[in-house]
């Protein structure tokens, strides 16, 4: 305890190590988080050759986020088969335990130095750990209704879809009789299936949005599927009820997302459920000093997945939100093996190349390139639903075409990942026109 | 579902890709559009003439500290027996330890497909 009031007295101005605080332990890659991204992580890291790797977890088991997606659709990039989140947070977790990595739980990261000084708060105490490299994989949390501003009474009865999972799937609680959701994430729509799976009826799910924000399979096999109305360009404008949530009151928006004067009604209900977008969680990052996009949440990185501060890596939601596990997953294993290269002392240029979004494209990862660099992977999401559009990854001096391809439907709740093949010598763009 | 209509507009859910589809009945069977696999044509077949799904649910736990085990179907079943399924396991009380794969109720309701637990409980 004395220790973490220590941290609390520094504070940000005066961070450098107090003789009482040392001597840190030395790793070659430390890992901030056990979820899909930072269990591939490590194994990346320790198949790339790293010698002593470290995985901290907040939490008191391994898996992340998965432990409570017993929903299958997991495991089709990376096991080829279709499978449920805590199958794939075990296999993963049993190719770690096998890997010679040290995995610490119950153990949170207090503070995390541009040096790379992690201050950890252990189940064993307070201690230092200082990092060859660092890998950031501390996953996304929710936004909630404060965030939103839904106006109204602060009833019981209103949960992030997230939690209302981990109480549903974990810890066997139900939450309600009669729900609503509002936000048409995946998250959400997955609720959707699952509260009706527990005989708790879903009114139905508001989305603000011309379109679904969630994967279009969701649509169709967790409300299509129980005939749950899903009302697109609505949203909720009043929730109602003194202890418990009595209604909420929905509304259709315009093309501003103002809601509409007269198109209001009341929806009887005892739970709301918001499914309203996920946020990159980077306190962390934010102590250690590095960049952070506006258009991702997460940090700026090269291709080679490291932020601004040289041997700090970062990969899975903490960078940008991915819909689909195993991708973060693929981020992860990238990470780690760049990592370990990071830790041997292999360094590499200043990446001075940018990367930017075009016509259409919210954003694309990463956001800086060495030159020269070929062969490397590139994100990008549209802003909007575009149809038998091309894609096309331009240089900006010289016009060339890095990559290009048809795609019949891009849709925003879908994160692409393509292959940039030519050697790069200049700033690019990545655009999509119809 | 519009399982009448002469096009049939689905979204392919075997994968995260989500291909979408355009089923129309003819004389000599179903013209499907827009799969960019051959699993496209094998769902939209399905998907149209006889629906399949997977579930998952939790179960109680006895013997451990873990509350719940999370179970699913060994492979997809008629989309009509997710409710009669989901009514048998809701009668499962397991007892721990359970291994992740372990068959819970074999061939449910005579379906041909198992339930079976998706996590390790000690």
């Amino acid at each position: 305890m004395e220790a973490m009031s220590d941290v609390k007295r520094q504070g940000v101005e005066n961070r450098g190590l107090s003789p009482r605080e040392g001597p840190a332990r030395l790793y070659d890659v430390v890992v901030i988080g056990g979820g899909p991204a930072g269990l591939a992580a490590a194994l990346g890291a320790r198949r790339a050759g790293a010698k002593d790797v470290l995985l901290i977890e907040r939490d008191k088991r391994l898996g992340g986020i998965l432990n409570q997606c017993i929903h299958d659709g997991f495991g089709l990039f990376l096991y080829n088969e279709t499978i449920t989140g805590p199958e794939y947070a075990e296999r993963l977790i049993e190719d770690v335990g096998r890997g010679g990595i040290r995995c610490e739980t119950g153990a949170m990261v207090l503070d995390l130095t541009a040096d790379r000084v992690l201050r950890v708060n252990a189940r064993s105490g307070y201690r230092l750990i200082k990092a060859s490299s660092v890998i950031l994989a501390m996953g996304c949390r929710e936004r909630t209704r404060e965030m939103i501003e839904i106006p109204g009474t602060r009833p019981a009865g209103i949960f992030t879809a997230g939690s209302a999972q981990s109480l549903v799937n974990l810890q066997n609680i139900r939450i309600g009789n009669e729900t609503v959701i509002l936000g048409s994430g995946d998250i959400g729509l997955i609720m959707a299936r699952r509260l009706t799976f527990e005989g708790i009826a879903v009114k139905g799910v508001f989305e603000l949005l011309p379109w679904a924000s969630g994967l279009e399979r969701n649509v169709r096999q967790c409300l299509m599927d129980f005939g749950i109305p899903l009302e697109l360009s609505s949203t909720v404008v009043e929730v109602r009820g003194r202890d418990r949530v009595e209604s909420v009151v929905v509304a259709g928006v315009d093309g501003d997302l103002r809601p509409v004067p007269g198109s209001e009604r009341e929806v009887r209900c005892d739970t709301l459920l918001l499914s309203v977008g996920l946020i990159p969680e980077n306190e962390l990052s934010k102590r250690a000093g590095l960049e952070l996009s506006p258009l991702t949440g997460g940090a700026v990185v090269d291709e080679t997945l490291m932020t601004s501060v040289p041997g700090i890596f970062s990969c899975g939601n903490v960078l940008h939100i991915h819909d689909v596990a195993d991708f973060a997953s693929h981020e992860g294993f990238a990470a780690g093996a760049f990592a370990a290269r990071f830790a041997r002392g292999e360094l590499l240029p200043a990446a001075n190349l940018r990367v930017a979004p075009g016509p259409n494209i919210r954003y694309a990862l990463p956001q800086l390139i060495r030159p020269g660099t070929a062969d490397f992977d590139l994100s990008f999401r549209v802003t909007r639903p575009v149809r038998a559009c091309r894609v096309l990854v331009r240089g900006r001096s010289s016009g060339k075409a890095y990559f290009k391809k048809r795609y019949g439907r891009l849709l925003p709740s879908e994160l692409q990942k393509i292959k940039v093949r030519p050697a790069v010598e200049e700033d690019l763009e990545v655009e999509c026109r119809e | 579902m519009s399982d009448h209509s002469p096009v049939d507009r689905l979204t392919c859910i075997l994968c995260p890709v989500g291909c979408e589809l355009e089923v129309r009945r003819t004389e000599r069977g179903l013209d499907i559009q827009g799969h960019q696999c051959e699993k496209g044509i094998e769902f939209a077949t399905e998907e149209v003439l006889y629906p399949k799904r997977n579930l998952a649910t939790s179960v109680p736990v006895k013997g451990s500290a873990t509350r719940l085990v999370s179970v699913r179907l060994s492979d997809r079943a008629a989309r009509e027996m997710i409710f009669p399924i989901l009514a048998e396991i809701a009668k499962l009380r397991p007892e721990a330890p359970i291994r992740r794969g372990q068959v819970l109720i074999a061939d449910v309701l005579g379906t041909g497909v198992d339930v079976i637990a998706t996590r390790t409980v000690e």
